[in-house]
């Protein structure tokens, strides 16, 4: 079984998958991926949403991304024990360790931190890598150029400035 | 539409429901999509650690190699579908504010988790714990944004511009999009392939 691709074939496919999910024969609307969020919390919260604006407005689109993302999920988990077998419990990832630090203490408090705000920068920006770099930058829409740049710009010097210099292998 | 006494089950039954009537696609094609969405990014392993957070430190390009590669093809077709009439843009509203905080927010947060909100399913079905915690995280962000969207963040993100992109503002001749897109497979092709590598990852070598 093919355990890995590479980026190229990995990039073709995505056009064809975008394309297609454009498409009358597919979606006929773009892939987004950050909406789900919101739209979870507020089930898992359960807040009313006819008080709250912002869950009235992302109601078509959050429950398209709801589905969208059990897909995600189950194929992702079948994926990792039948085929990729890359299943396993791990707290630390091992280029953290290389950048970072050993402490599961530090790696749990920012991966919180790091989704927290994740999803707060995604929905002020009105998408993420998914709705904008991909779906967005496809259409040639100056909002989704804009957040390509200032995304990438911004994680460069994040990077820079919140790893060790280019981590432990370098003098 | 649903109340919040539904509880949670009925709720996500209206999330089906609504798929259905929407008409962008059954439940059951939108759910294979998210498993090929899913498996791509599993199979080229853009969803690990070391592929996004390596990328920050520029010791992995497998990431930007591969988005542009796919924008850059996929604007090219996409424009001809349009063309022909088999696809419509859905271009998301220039709010410059919005943009550029919420741009600056998400790189950074994108740096540190590792991780965006497409990939980070991928992992979290792969048994990440940290990962896990940051998709609560991740919960708790979209319920502090839906609780203040009107006091604070709306007003942040600034007035809506206008759903602007190059073919609508400025022309929409092929020769733009050919340019625009072979202009990105270039970027793609040029950047110099650097791989991270994760010695946790047993898949990895074969």
């Amino acid at each position: 079984m093919i355990k890995r691709i590479p980026w190229w074939v990995g990039g073709i496919a995505m056009a064809l998958l975008l394309v297609f999910t454009f498409s009358v024969f597919g979606a006929n609307r773009p892939i987004g991926a950050s909406t789900y969020v919101p739209y979870f919390a507020g089930i898992l919260f359960d807040l009313d949403p006819q008080k709250y604006v912002y869950l009235k407005e992302i109601h078509n689109p959050g429950s398209w991304e709801g589905v969208f993302l059990l897909g995600v999920l189950v194929g992702a988990f079948i994926n990792a024990i039948f085929i990729t077998k890359t299943f396993r419990f791990t707290i630390v990832p091992d280029a953290w360790k290389r950048y970072k630090n050993d402490s599961a203490a530090s790696r749990l408090f920012w991966s919180f931190v790091g989704g927290f705000f994740l999803i707060i920068g995604a929905r002020m920006a009105g998408g993420c890598t998914s709705g904008h770099f991909l779906s967005g930058v496809t259409q040639t829409a100056f909002s989704s150029l804009i957040f390509g740049g200032v995304v990438m710009a911004s994680l460069i010097v994040t990077g820079k400035l919140f790893y060790k210099k280019g981590g432990k292998d370098d003098v | 539409m649903y109340s919040a006494q539904d509880g949670m089950i009925a709720r996500l039954e209206s999330m089906f429901a609504t798929v259905t009537d929407e008409g962008h696609g059954s439940v059951l094609l939108v759910f294979v999509l998210g498993i090929v969405f899913g498996s791509i990014i599993q199979y080229t392993k853009v969803h690990k650690f070391e592929k996004i957070a390596g990328f920050s430190v520029l010791k992995d390009t497998v990431v930007p190699k591969m988005l542009f590669l796919a924008i850059g093809l996929a604007s090219i077709m996409l424009y001809f579908m349009v063309k022909m009439g088999y696809a419509s843009y859905h271009i998301k509203p220039m709010i410059l504010g919005g943009l550029i905080i919420g741009g600056t927010i998400f790189g950074a947060s994108m740096a540190i988790f590792g991780k965006c909100p497409g990939t980070g399913p991928v992992s979290v079905a792969e048994g990440r714990i940290d990962i896990m915690v940051g998709a609560f995280g991740g919960i708790l962000g979209g319920l502090f944004f839906t609780l203040f969207y009107e006091p604070i963040f709306k007003p942040l993100m600034g007035p809506n511009m206008g759903k602007l992109s190059i073919l609508n503002t400025w022309s929409d001749s092929p020769v733009v999009i050919l340019i625009f897109g072979i202009a990105l497979v270039a970027v793609s092709v040029a950047i110099p392939l650097v791989e991270e590598i994760d010695n946790d990852d047993i898949g990895y070598k074969e």
